[in-house]
């Protein structure tokens, strides 16, 4: 069974699980890596007071990270901070402190993983880690707890999809159309318990700021994991040589239950419509609806690459009157650089509200929450019925250019056919 | 077990189950407002024992638990569905709410009563007549739930008592 080959998710498991494994295998494997935000981590600690146990038997590391409600916006969010940095700090544990910026962000800026690791947060999106060839897997608090009490916990070795991405992407168009057209094939489900493989000579013209985008909204569509073949970028980006970084891509003969092609050349500016962000169309279908609302960031599209996007269209223009532009830098670092090059100062004179790195109104948890019957449109991930604020809100999902050109006139456009 | 049928379609996902503005204020917060956007009712219609039938991809999205979790305290005993979202199904078996996915299920309307036996997968109308067949989780989530949930398991494997 050890030369079978296998792909990036049964080598990862397999190592993780220290038993060569494949697709069906259920395993117990020790992630080398967990993290927890402070909407979660309090709620995981009550489970382990719940458990009873004195130590935590985990050895990996783990990382308790604020971001979702920072400033805390109440009583009942400071609490949360409060619980999970006293914990923290009691048992020596990691703590990153709000603001330093959103938890997927952070860990693949700071290098806080590696490609080829196992990494479990608790939170869908930690499939972001997938930009650099880590297996990110969203997992609930209880089964964090798990993993904290008894050290491991058990996974399903996933199928895997393979998505072949081929051709350059045009003027205006980017990691999250290539991500919104593997969406508008697979659906809501069409990934479900699956691992997506991103492969392709397109991969080596994306930076990892697209590479982002796309792991992030793999979970979109049910995935567990969703991860980009490393290359000679991520290699640099984490000093990994050659060699190290075949042992992590999936063998030659690997097995793949599916296979998408996206053609780069082919696609347009996409856009998700309310309210499912695989229920995914041409940008050129809805030109002019009106929005009240333009949101830009969070964990995969508040990166330095999106706030150059934004700044690129906002450049010496204002926002419509009356529009609301929030602007949320990923990372204290991607604020710190735009300021450097400019950028916030575009933001300020097109009328923007800069938010300091956090979730957000991405959830509708603070700071951008949408009111009845508002439109918004955002580059974030999901566009839920109420996910930004009240039921009766709508959200659409769409590129940095798409989302930062609709707030120029109120209405969406294409930036194709009209910057 | 006898409870009322809420029927709702595809792809329910956790925002619409348990939204996130509610999330830092605990499971008692989210009472009122668990499926509000798709069933505005469904809080004060709700008993113990009652039971959600849906369609596919239920638990669709976020990882929170707290889906499950308020699901399961304002009283559904039983989700039925043609399949789960990946996180929603561990969520919900760790927690010991008992999950089936249908595999044969005659006409069934919201607001029926039914009677239902978890063990043998098993929903029958009010007249005793069988209306669906459902399984339950298999392989680690199995043992899991017959523990009662996973704080249960892991103090099993723990030595806990
Ligand atoms: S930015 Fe949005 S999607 Fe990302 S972790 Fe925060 S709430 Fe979740």
């Amino acid at each position: 069974m050890s030369d079978h080959p296998k792909t990036m998710a049964e080598k990862i498991l397999s190592r993780a699980s220290g038993k060569s494994s494949i697709a069906g295998d259920y395993v117990w494997a020790v992630p080398d890596l967990v993290y927890l935000n402070d909407l979660m981590g309090p709620v995981a600690l009550s489970v382990i007071r719940k458990i009873g146990i004195g130590k935590i038997n985990y050895g990996g590391k783990l990382i308790f990270i604020v971001d979702h409600i920072y400033p805390p916006k109440d009583v009942s969010s400071a609490n949360n901070i409060k619980i999970i940095r006293e914990y923290a700090e009691e048992n020596n544990f990691v703590f990153i402190q709000g603001g330093e910026g959103i938890e997927h962000t952070v860990l693949i800026e700071k290098k806080l993983i590696r490609p080829g690791d196992l990494a479990v947060g608790t939170d869908s999106h930690t499939v972001t880690l997938g930009a650099v060839g880590c297996m990110g897997v969203g997992m609930g608090i209880t089964d964090v707890s798990a993993i904290m009490a008894l050290g491991k916990n058990w996974f399903l070795v996933p199928e895997s999809i393979q998505i072949d991405l081929i051709g350059r992407l045009r003027k205006y168009v980017s990691g999250k159309d290539i991500i919104l057209s593997v969406l508008k094939i697979l659906k809501e489900d069409g990934a479900n318990y699956m691992s997506m493989e991103f492969h392709g000579e397109a991969i080596r013209h994306l930076s990892i700021d697209q590479r982002m985008a796309i792991a992030n909204m793999t979970v979109e569509a049910g995935a567990k994991a969703g991860m980009i073949e490393p290359d000679e970028l991520v290699g640099r980006f984490f000093d990994i040589d050659e060699e190290d970084l075949k042992n992590v891509r999936s063998d030659e003969g690997s097995h793949f239950a599916q296979r998408v092609d996206i053609d780069l050349d082919s696609i347009g500016p996409q856009i998700a419509v309310p309210y499912s962000p695989a229920n995914v169309h041409d940008v050129k279908e809805y030109v002019g609806v009106r929005v009240d609302q333009v949101y830009i960031g969070n964990c995969a599209n508040g990166t330095i690459t999106d706030l150059r996007e934004a700044a690129e269209v906002l450049r010496n223009r204002t926002v419509a009157k009356g529009v609301k532009l929030i602007i949320v830098p990923g990372s204290r670092d991607i604020y710190r650089q735009a300021l450097k090059e400019g950028l916030i100062d575009v933001f300020l004179d097109a009328g923007a509200v800069i938010s300091p790195p956090n979730c957000g109104a991405c959830a509708g948890l603070h700071m951008g929450v949408l009111g009845d019957g508002e439109t918004a449109i955002s580059n974030t991930n999901r566009n839920f019925k109420g996910r930004m604020g009240s039921p009766e809100s709508r959200v659409y999902l769409a590129n940095t250019y798409v989302a930062a050109a609709a707030a120029l006139d109120g209405r969406i456009i294409d930036p194709e056919a009209s910057l | 077990m006898k409870g009322r049928v809420f029927l709702i379609g595809d792809n329910i996902d956790t925002d619409v189950i348990a939204p996130a503005g509610y999330l830092h204020l605990g499971i008692p917060a989210l009472r009122d407002h668990v499926l509000e956007a798709v069933r505005p009712d469904f809080h004060t219609l709700v008993r113990p024992g009652d039971i959600i039938v849906a369609g596919k991809n239920f638990g669709y999205g976020s990882s929170r638990e707290q889906a499950p979790a308020v699901l399961k305290d304002i009283g559904i005993s039983l989700i039925l569905a043609r399949s789960f979202a990946r996180i929603f199904f561990r969520n919900s078996i760790n927690i010991g709410l008992p999950l089936g996915i249908i595999k044969d299920l005659n006409s069934v309307k919201d607001g029926d009563i039914v009677d239902y036996d978890i063990e043998s997968g098993k929903l029958y109308d009010d007249s005793g007549n069988i209306i669906a067949l459902f399984a339950g989780p298999t392989g680690p989530l199995s043992e899991i739930l017959a523990e009662g949930g996973m704080v249960n398991f892991i103090k099993m494997k723990l030595g806990i008592k």
